[in-house]
């Protein structure tokens, strides 16, 4: 019996390694340098009505990056949001995905931009650290603690 | 002698006659007194009646709503939290749901509490709800359901501000800087 492993064999271990360095590279989190997030708050309300996720993300980096939306392990639901105010009368509208150039900042912030998070999958009170994985094209995650505030927070 | 009496005396008739506009926008004689049947957030039928004898102010919202409502309501906590104790006891917010299908009593109740004891909830059905924002020339509707059931909610993002007779006397918006919301509603508790 030969101790050198079948061609064949030594061919799909090397297409299997190669597949899951693919993975890696695709589905990482991004570096931290390339993206900064920061102010990451969540508004929660009473019971189980739907919080508001707010944060400022800069894109340090020098390509173009786009937002896809987020997910959290403590939510059954998250989505992105904006709200918009036509003559005085105001409501929401989805928000697919936003680009944001090298170097660009987008402000999740009250009355616009917010992500909105639906069905508690645990309970939370004010100042707990919730986790938000934030989406980006390309299938890459970023992971951001968002600090629980009161529904009174500014 | 004489010149020092003609200053004083322009500096007084300056003074006297001085009368700043309002910062936020004055709807006074442009909109109507305050008149409504609700149901608040004990479940009882009230009227607008019951409600005077303070400033009230006025908004239309919905507990479902993540970003706007909130919003709205904390800038206006923040802005009685600035005001002096006995302006402060002076002033309350109705917070009128159009979303009856999902704001029940309960719902409200504890909404309102997370914003103060200043806020009442109040709600209706749609005859009571229609004839309200009517009357103060507003709109509101509902977004179409995902496969969850859930619905947006669009709706005014004024506050009506109305003085201790329940005349309509202001209009506050977000845009507003909260300074002039603060000067405002001390300048409209003043005035009972």
């Amino acid at each position: 019996m030969s101790l050198t492993p079948h061609p064949s064999l030594t061919r799909l271990a090397k297409r299997w390694c190669s597949t899951f360095l693919l993975l890696i590279a695709t589905s990482g989190t991004l570096a931290a340098a390339e993206l900064e997030v920061s102010e990451a708050r969540l508004r929660l309300l009473p019971g189980d009505l739907p919080a508001a996720g707010y944060f400022t993300l800069i894109n340090t980096s020098e390509k173009g990056v786009t937002l896809t939306g987020a997910d959290s392990p403590a939510f059954g639901n998250v989505m992105m949001h904006r709200s918009v105010n036509q003559d005085g009368v105001t409501s929401m509208e989805p928000v697919a995905q936003l680009e944001l150039a090298a170097g660009e900042q987008v402000e999740f912030a009250p009355g616009g931009y917010h992500l909105m998070l639906m069905k508690r999958a645990r309970p939370l009170a004010v100042g707990d650290d919730v986790e938000v994985n934030l989406h980006f094209a390309g299938n890459q995650r970023q992971r951001v603690t968002f600090r629980a505030v009161a529904p009174t927070a500014q | 002698m004489r010149r020092c009496i003609m200053a004083l005396f322009v500096t007084l008739w300056i003074a006297g006659c001085s009368d700043p506009d309002w910062q936020t926008k004055d709807i006074s004689g442009l909109m109507p007194s305050l008149a409504f049947e609700l149901i608040d957030e004990n479940g009882n039928t009230v009227s607008a009646d019951q409600f005077l004898g303070k400033t009230t102010l006025l908004f239309f919202g919905f507990t479902h709503c993540p970003d706007v409502c909130p919003t709205t309501l904390s800038r206006l906590d923040a802005a009685t939290q600035r005001m002096d104790e006995t302006a402060r006891d002076e002033i309350q917010v109705l917070f009128v749901s159009v979303d009856p299908r999902r704001d029940d009593a309960e719902t409200l109740d504890s909404y309102t509490d997370a914003f103060g004891p200043q806020f009442v909830g109040l709600t209706g059905d749609k005859a009571a709800l229609d004839k309200l924002t009517r009357r103060y020339r507003v709109t509101y509707g509902y977004g179409e359901e995902d496969s969850e059931g859930n619905y947006d909610v669009s709706h005014s993002s004024a506050v009506f501000a109305f003085n201790a007779q329940g005349e309509a006397r202001l209009l506050i918006r977000d845009s507003d800087p909260m300074e002039a919301v603060v000067a405002d509603l001390e300048r409209l508790t003043g005035e009972a």
